[in-house]
Parts: structure tokens; sequence; C-alpha cells
């Protein structure tokens, strides 16, 4: 799609206007600096020490196997526990060190060391837990980051999909007309009349339970987009009708293009900016239902760090643990926010009577 | 999309709203299913913790165990069937004087005139089922027991009086206490806590008191058992209960048009093969087997027929908001139903059973206001307030965090927290190991399995030490129960070690065994209990430390248990409810015979080592697929024994052979029951009965509404009412 935006000067105009919507660009830029710090997340969020050194070895233990505690002298052979070898080092202060991550805890470890804890532990600075924790003492923030970054991996997902169904949908019916828009739209209309959510609940809890995490989180992927890629398709659809109706269509046509030729080189590019306007808030809307799946249950199966069970906690103890109902919905909010800036921008660069011209 | 995207979310938020709105969190089976299913208000983990499905295989397990005995009795014993049908036929003259039901011209026998046509009707189709017969006709000999041996368990301090205010979390969908919809919270009130029954499970002993009965007497093949009916029993509209009442249970609870296939099923034929009335106030009730328990397992509840008359088609809708009269002492009447909110029973003035022993001090209250509150949370908050007289508490976070010992209202004196130990058999949590499903087919890879389960954390960090390890197959009957054995602790060495000896001796790059061939140490844990996932997930992270991947499969109930009953599971996390009984079973979990189908030692080579090619059986109680032949053996010794000292003998030797075969890792039980509740409410001085599940069950507190004006006065004004303390822990009944 790089290759169309830069050949057509309209585009490279709104991109330039985007730019200058300052609010838009920089809340752009935000998000995308999350999402790569998330997607780094085993550097920033991580049980796994940075660097270790031990004995005149350098150990890089963050991504590969996990190194068992054997190696650095501790009696177990199971993976070492880098935080306890920390004080260890600096207690016997041999010349051994160990650099933890910002946030020394991974989001399925349930951080029970301390005697007193027994889940719910308010946040601390002292203890790495700057969101606190949660019910069974596993870390807030770790479990937000990863959360972040699986939802909006999903969204990604989601808006791709989604896209590609209604685009091919879209461009069909626009671009033959006649009773192939009829019949399909009719199609459209009868599969758009399914509800939702009933649907993605109704399937969701059929699933075999012993699918694999992976293949639990592509199926409710799969699922969630069938029962909601129709509403993209009228916008689609009608784009490319108008588009149809332009003088370099007919003269393609005249040279001899043929259809697919014609709605990929000429169609697409021109249509596609049309959903560049909805990304954004497709985006929202995708992050927004799966942390409302998850709080019902019906999302991402469990351990899975995800907002919407961290939501669901939150609120049953709401009283004795407020920290995880702030956090969580601050970076609901954040990111909803952002995503909306973004959008916005978006609508007012794309708009179109910034660039119509009348014949 | 935009549009799209808009009416998605507003139809988020109201299901959000509606979803948290609707979890049932009362929702529980009347006192009839208790042997099939039982269930606690006092912790909302554990209710419907036992599938039905899994007690309808128990039941028919039971059936078909029947029937085997039977067919090896008449192969075996045929000299002495046929020796005493002889005798039978010939003193048949004598024996059998049961009277007609009706007479030559069709007209009904006295005790039944006032029957209508289909119900007479349905007795005639089955009169070997019910019968007539003179009060000589009794067998001579019986033992009548009346339970004034028995002592009261309630205080005579007991006023009456008040209104009690507790709360349901959802509107019952009907008044019936039978068919559909009948099975909510609110049945209870109705039925559980108040109808009464033939006689009553006496909760502090093993003995039984005067319910409708004032006296009953055991037959001497332990199956049949006669009642004497109280004179008085009178139902709430001042009819009296009469004997055919009891053959009309049956016809009621047989009818399809109740449309309940389990009462049809629990009241089948096959369960209680025949009803017997002497006179207006005498009946027996025969069971289909001789079981130690059989007063308790006939004592059924009369249904008023004179409030019935007959069923058709119309009974769901015809008795939909209107209540049967009660034997017992609160009356939900239709004017008192505020439907969607609350539903307030009255106790009634001129209670039969006022002044009788076993009742006399119980049932307080003059009215129990029965309010529906949809949010559990809520729920507390409005106790916290006042306008919820008790509240289970057993739930860490509610008994720590939300209420902790320090809190303002238990400080003041307002409000009491209990802690009350009871004894009642614990549901059987454990992990079972399906010892027939490779590579678990390994003796020391499920010793190693057992190693590397982490109660103790579990225990100590989500229970906080509340709940206590079970320790063997077999716990919580008494001298029947092993002294000393002991769960095998968690322990990475001895996992390790154990592992390595099944094969899987190195690490892989995760941290997981493998073994020679490349294999990884991963085992699937089933199950159906969603609510104790974090439980899972602790075990999950820390059986990684002794190399062993779990992968949790949790599944919605019924499909959980289905791939149970398959035998398709590695291992499953379940537990079984026990009902209180003398000594222990072991034939339906541990007896080959419920693991293949193939019967007895058949299954065994010479060797004692299984035979290959075995048929699994489906949807036994038999989930671990224990097949050893000494355990068969002593099993098949065990069943029939007689001497209470043999049974304990074998019961720990079965205990210990099962504990070596290293098949059920045992999880944990609750011993006590955790309740708050507001000070103007009294209990006796022990606070309960032993038995009691459940802080309403047997009604034996009391609400003294002066204190009551006082301490909400006292909130006002923010002064403290007492000084005694308001913690309390009633051990009398602890038992370790």
């Amino acid at each position: 799609m790089k290759e169309y935006f830069k050949l057509n000067p309209i585009t490279r105009r709104k991109l330039h206007r985007f730019r200058s919507i300052k609010r838009g660009y920089y809340s752009f830029l935000f998000l995308f600096f999350l999402f790569g710090l998330s997607l780094l997340g085993e550097l920033f969020v991580n049980k796994r020490a940075l660097l270790v050194w031990y004995e005149g070895e350098l150990f890089l233990p963050t991504y590969g196997s996990q190194i068992s505690g054997t190696t650095f002298g501790l009696d177990y052979a199971y993976e070492t526990n880098y935080r306890e070898l920390k004080t260890k080092f600096n207690l016997e202060n041999e010349g051994n060190w160990v650099l933890m991550p910002f946030v020394p805890y991974d989001p399925f470890e349930m951080d029970y060391a301390e005697a007193e804890s027994t889940g719910f532990s308010p946040p601390s600075f002292s203890d790495g837990h700057f969101c606190g924790t949660d019910k069974t003492e596993r870390d807030v923030l770790a479990r937000l980051l990863y959360g972040f970054r699986i939802a909006m991996i999903f969204s990604f997902g989601y808006l791709i999909l989604t896209y590609l169904i209604a685009l091919s949908a879209g461009c069909v019916m626009g671009f033959f007309g006649g009773k192939t828009d009829i019949v399909g739209l009719r199609l459209v209309e009868i599969w758009a009349n399914i509800p939702f959510l009933y649907m993605v609940i109704i399937l969701v809890s059929i699933m075999p339970g012993w699918w694999g995490v992976g293949w639990q989180v592509s199926s409710l992927l799969i699922i969630m987009v069938l029962f909601s890629w129709t509403g993209m398709t009228y916008y689609i659809r009608s784009a490319v009708f108008k588009e149809k109706s332009r003088d370099y269509v007919a003269s393609a046509k005249v040279v001899g293009a043929s259809p697919l030729r014609i709605i990929f080189r000429h169609l697409l590019p021109n249509v596609v900016s049309t959903l560049v306007t909805f990304a954004p808030f497709t985006i929202a809307a995708a992050i927004s239902s799966i942390t409302a799946l998850d709080f019902l249950g019906y999302g991402l199966p469990a351990p899975t760090p995800s907002w919407g069970e961290l939501l669901k906690q939150g609120v049953s103890n709401l009283r004795i643990a407020p920290w995880i109902v702030i956090s969580t919905v601050g970076a609901l909010v954040l990111t909803l926010t952002l995503v909306t800036f973004i959008g916005e921008a978006v609508r007012e660069a794309f708009d179109p009577k910034k660039f119509s011209t009348f014949e | 999309m935009k549009k799209n995207h808009h009416r998605t979310n507003s139809f988020l938020s109201f299901l959000i709203l509606f979803f948290s709105g609707c979890e049932d969190h009362k929702l529980k089976q009347p006192r009839e299913e208790r042997y099939e299913n039982s269930s606690s208000k006092d912790s909302i983990r554990e209710e419907s913790l036992i599938d039905r499905e899994f007690a309808r295989d128990l039941a028919r397990e039971f059936g078909r165990e029947f029937a085997r005995e039977l067919a090896l009795q008449l192969t075996e014993g045929n000299h002495s069937i046929a020796y005493s049908t002889l005798k039978l036929s010939g003193s048949a003259g004598q024996d059998l004087r049961t009277e007609d039901l009706t007479d030559a011209d069709g007209n009904p026998h006295p005790l039944l005139a006032h029957c209508s046509e289909d119900v007479l009707e349905f007795y005639c189709r089955n009169p070997d089922a019910f019968s007539i017969e003179r009060l000589g006709d009794m067998p001579e000999g019986l033992v009548w027991k009346d339970g004034s041996s028995e002592l009261e368990f309630a205080s005579s301090e007991a006023k009456k009086g008040g209104t009690w205010n507790v709360f349901m979390s959802d509107f019952p969908r009907t008044l019936r206490t039978i068919g559909p919809d009948a099975n909510g919270a609110f049945r209870s009130y109705l039925l559980d806590y108040n109808a009464m029954s033939l006689v009553m499970t006496h909760p502090n002993s093993d003995g039984y008191f005067p319910g409708l009965a004032r006296s009953w007497a055991v037959s001497k093949d332990g199956k049949t058992v006669y009642f004497k009916l109280d004179q008085n029993a009178r139902y709430s509209d001042g009819k009296p209960v009469r004997a055919s009442d009891f053959f009309f249970t049956f016809y009621f609870m047989r009818s399809k048009h109740v449309q309940a296939p389990w009462y049809n099923d629990y009241y089948g034929k096959d369960k209680f093969p025949k009803v017997t009335l002497y006179d207006e106030k005498t009946i027996s009730i025969t069971f289909y087997k001789a079981k130690p328990d059989v007063v308790e397992r006939v004592s059924i509840r009369p249904i008023p027929e004179h409030f019935y008359v007959e069923l058709d088609g119309e009974f769901l809708k015809k008795y939909q908001w209107n209540p049967e009269p009660t034997t017992g002492p609160y009356v939900a009447l239709p004017e008192n139903v505020d439907k969607g909110k609350s539903i307030v029973l009255l106790r009634q003035r001129d209670w039969w059973a006022d002044q009788k022993r076993f009742y006399r001090y119980r049932f307080n209250p003059d009215r129990i206001r029965v309010s529906v509150v949809r949010d559990y949370n809520k729920a507390f908050e409005i106790f916290l307030k006042g306008g919820i007289d008790m509240f289970g508490l057993a739930k860490t976070e509610f008994w720590y965090e939300k209420i902790p010992d320090d809190h303002p209202l238990v400080t003041n004196g307002y409000l009491s927290k209990v802690t009350f130990f009871n004894q009642v058999p614990p549901p059987s949590f454990a992990l079972r190991i399906n010892s027939q499903k490779a590579p678990l087919d390994n003796k020391d890879l499920r010793i190693g399995f057992h190693h590397a389960m982490n109660f103790d954390l579990i225990l100590k960090k989500i229970f906080r030490d509340d709940y206590i390890r079970m320790n063997t197959v077999a716990d919580g009957y008494g001298d029947r129960s092993h002294p000393t054995l002991r769960a095998r602790e968690f322990s990475v060495e001895k996992a390790v070690e154990h592992f390595s000896k099944a094969g899987y001796s190195k690490r892989g790059p995760d941290g997981i065994l493998i073994n020679e061939n490349g294999e990884r140490l991963t085992l699937e844990l089933l199950t159906g209990y969603k609510p104790y996932e974090d439980v899972l997930v602790v075990l999950k992270e820390e059986a990684k430390k002794a190399g062993l991947e779990l992968k949790l499969k949790i599944l919605e109930q019924t499909a959980a248990w289905k791939t149970a009953g398959e035998k398709n599971h590695q291992v499953v996390f379940s537990a079984f409810n026990s009902s209180v009984e003398l000594f222990p079973r072991f034939w339906e979990p541990y007896h080959s015979d419920n693991a293949f189908k193939e019967v007895g030692d058949l299954k065994y080579e010479s060797d004692g080592k299984l035979k290959p090619d075995l048929t699994t059986k489906p949807s036994t109680n038999n989930l671990t697929q224990t097949a050893v032949k000494e355990i068969d053996h002593l099993i098949d010794l065990y069943r029939p024994e007689e001497e209470l000292e043999n049974i304990t003998d074998m019961a720990h030797r079965l205990a210990e052979m099962i504990h070596d075969h290293a098949v059920y890792v045992p999880a944990w039980k609750k011993p006590w029951l955790r309740l708050g509740h507001w000070n103007w409410i009294k209990f006796p001085e022990d606070w309960g009965p032993k038995e009691t599940r459940d802080y309403e069950e047997f009604q034996v507190f009391w609400i003294e509404e002066k204190e009551k004006s006082e301490i909400l006065q006292a909130m006002e004004q923010g002064r403290s009412v007492s000084n005694k303390p308001t913690v309390r822990i009633y051990e009398k009944y602890k038992t370790h």
C-alpha cells in the first residue's frame, strides 16, 4: 500500500496535513512508542535479569533458554530466581552482580516471596510493584503491559482481517453491480443481523478447552471478525460505486484493462482512503470488545494477561485493592483517548471537502 | 462501521450490567436431593461442586451393583431361593392378607375414599406398590423408636418474635417446589428450612427425632420402615395430614405433569417398591435395599392431596404462584409476595408442632423477609448497614479484607464474626490421576507428580491456613479414617528423583524435563471448577520447578465431567460429596470392575499384571482407573464385612494401598463455617448443632428486638454497645 501512497499526490498531501495536526500526530507517535515498548516488554518487565556477571562470565538471560540455578552456584535445578540471586550477590560482595529490568516481575509469576503477602499488595516502589499486585500476587503493571501488547496485536489482526473481507466483498459488489450487488447486499444484510456479541459468547463457550492458548486466541479473533466485517462493506461498496463512474475508470476500460487490474490498480488506492479514516475507530472498538469479553469471562484463556480480567478483579475488590481498577482504567482511558485523537486527526486530514475539485 | 461500533459499545455495557446482575450466588439444590447434590450457601465457591451427571451415574451404578448382586445370588443360591419361594406360596393364605384397593363394585377402600378417579386408577395400576393391609398384619416384634432419648439442640432461652432479614440474588420464577424453574434459592425457605418429613435426622447424633411420624420401626430385613403418624400433624390450611397423602406423594412425584425427571426417577418404583397403609395414622414404606440409613432414605414428605386432588397438563400454570400448604412453621401467602422485590414468610400462630420437643425453641422469628439483591457485593454493603441480618463470610477476602477484626462495626460490638467448626464429611477435593493413561501408567512418575504439587503454598497463601490438607482417600470417617497416613509433601528433590526414575532425567531449554526420546514431561489437568483457576495456576507455576509442565484444561462443568467420565483425562481436579456414612466406600472409586468392562480377575494375567486390550468402562467413579488385583480382593472382602473392627482395619489397609498406588493427590478440606451477624441475633451456647452446613439450616437463633433498637441507636450516636468479644470461635466440634 505504501507505494500507492507515494504515487498519489493527493494522499501525500493528506498525510502532510495529518502531520500538521499536532494532537493527532503526537498521539500517533506516542501510541506507537508504547506499542514498540510493549513488543520489547521482556527487556523492561521481566523476572529474568538483563545481565548477570558471575565469576568472570557475562550472561544474558532475557531471551532464549532458561538458565538453571546450578549455573550460578545455587542449590536448585529449576530456573534461577534472579531477584534472590541479586540479593545473594549483594550480600556476598564477591564482584558478581545482577542487573534486573525496571519491573523485575513477569505477568504469570506469583510473588509469594514475602511471608506476609497473600495477594493484593498495594503499590510499592521498594518491591518493584509500581501498580501493586492482584489477587494471586501477580504484578499489575506487568499484566497491564503484556495485556496491552496482546490487545494491540489482537486489534491489528482484527483490523486487517475485517478490512480484507469487507474490501473484497465491497469491491465485488460495487464493481460488478447489478444482480451481484443485489444478491450480495441482501446476504450481507442478513449476516449483519446476527447479533455479534451473542454469537461470540455462544461460540466461545463451546470452543474446546483443550486447544492451546494460541489456537484459542486466533479462533476468538476469527469468530469476532466473522461477525463484524459487514459494517465496513457498505462504505466500500458505495465508494467503489462512486469511483467506478469516474472518467479514469472508463478510460482504463477502454484501454482494455481487466476487471482485476481496474480494481487493484485504480479503484483500491482511491477507496483505501475511506478505510484509513475508519481504522483508528475500529482499533478502539476491538480493544474495548476484547476487554469487555474478558470481563465477562468469554475472552482470552487464563492465565493470559488481559485488561478485562484485571478490571473484573478490580471491580469485585474495589474497596480492598483500588489500585487495580485505577491503573487498569487509567491505561484503558489513555489508550482509547490516544486512538480517538489519531482517528479525529485522520478524519480531518482525509476530509474530502478539502480536496474535491468540481468539474 | 462507526455506527456499528457505537451500537456495539452500548450493547456491551448493557450486557455487562445484565450479566453482573444475573450471577446467581445462591442457587442451590433442595434438601431432598442431598444424596445427589448438596451445596452450601456458606461458601459460594463450593456451590454446585458435585455435578448432577456424576451423581446420576453414581445412582445408576448403585442400580447396576444391585443387579449384579442379585444375579450372583440367583446363580449361587438357586436352592435357597427356590426354598423360600416354596415357603412363601405355602403360607400365602395367612401372610398376604392384602386388602383390595377397591371392592367388587369398584368403590375405593375407605382410606382412599376421597381420591379422585385418576389417582385411584394410578394406585390400582400398581397394586404391588400400593397396598392396604390390616393393622393386625404388621409383623410382630417391631422395635418402635420415638427419639425420646435424643437431646434437644436448641436453646431454652430462645424468644419468639421479630423479623429476620435475608436476601436472595434473584426473584424466584415460581413458588412451586417442583418442576421447571423451581430449583432456585428461595425454595430452601419453603422446603429445606421449613417443611417436615416423617422423621428428621438429628444433627448432633446418629439418631433421629420425630417429624410427622411420632414413632417408627424398621423391619427385620432392614428394608421396610413402619411409621405411626402424629395425630396433630396439620397443614398450614388447617387440614390434617392423612395416611393416603403418602400414597399421593408417589402419584405426584412420578407424574409427568410436574415435568421433573429427577423426581420421577428419585421416587421411582425401583427405589420405593412398596408403600402400605394400615389405618389413618399408620403406614410403612419399603426401600429397594437394606441400607444402614434406611429410615432416612424413606422418610419422605407428604404432598397435600386435598390441595392438588389430581394433576393434569395445567399443573405448572395453575400452581406457579400458588404455594402448597406446608407442614412446617413458615407459610408463604400469595398476598405477601411483592413480585420482583421480596417475599415475606409468616410464622403460623398455631403451628401444630409449636410446643413439641425439638421444635419448641427453633423457628423463632415471626417473619422472614427475603428480599432480592441482585449483586452479591451490594448485598454485603446492605449487610454492613444492617439491612440484612447475617452474611456468610467463607471467602478469605470477605473475612480478612472486607470486614477485618478491627472493623469499627466489630470493635464497637454491633456485629459479630463467627467461626463454627462443624462435622460434616468434606467434599473430596483431589487431583485424580488416570493410572492407565501414558505416561502416568508409570508409578514413579505418579509419585513424582504427587511431590510436584505445592498444596502447602496454596493452603498458606490462597486459603491463609483456613483450610487444612486432606490426607487420605477417606478423611472424615472417624476411626475408619487412617490415623497416621499423610499426603505426600511438596518437594522438588523428591519429585525430580522420581521423575528421573521414570526416565525423565534431563532438563530441556525451558526447564521442563525430557526423557531419552526427547519427549517433554507435559501433563494435562482437567477440571470443571472455574472458580479454582487461581489455585490451579499456582500448581502449574510451582510444578515448573520440578520440571513438570501442566496444561490447564478448564471447561464448563458438564463438558469437563463428561470428558472425565469417558476416562480420557490424564489428571482431573474434582470433588465428590460424601454423604454422612459410617464407613467409606471403596468399590465405586477403586475397584477394577469400575475401570474395565471385563469382570473380576479376568482382567489379570497369572502374575497379577493387567492384560492388554481391556475395554474401558465409562461413566463410573473410578476416575483413577485403578485396577490392582490385591486392592480388588480386599474390596471384595470389605464390602460384605459386618464387624466394625474388621471394617476399620480393612479401611485402613485400603487407604494405605491406594496411597502406595499413588493415584490420588488429596487437596484440602474446610472444617468450619464462617459468618457475620448483627448482635441482635442470638445463638445458643454452642452456636449450632455439629452437622450444620449452612447458617440458616436448623434455625436455632432468635432475635432480641430491644437490643436491635439499642444497637441502631448507638450506631447513630457513634458509641459502642458491648464489651463482649465479637469475634467468636466455637471449637466444640473441632476434630483435629
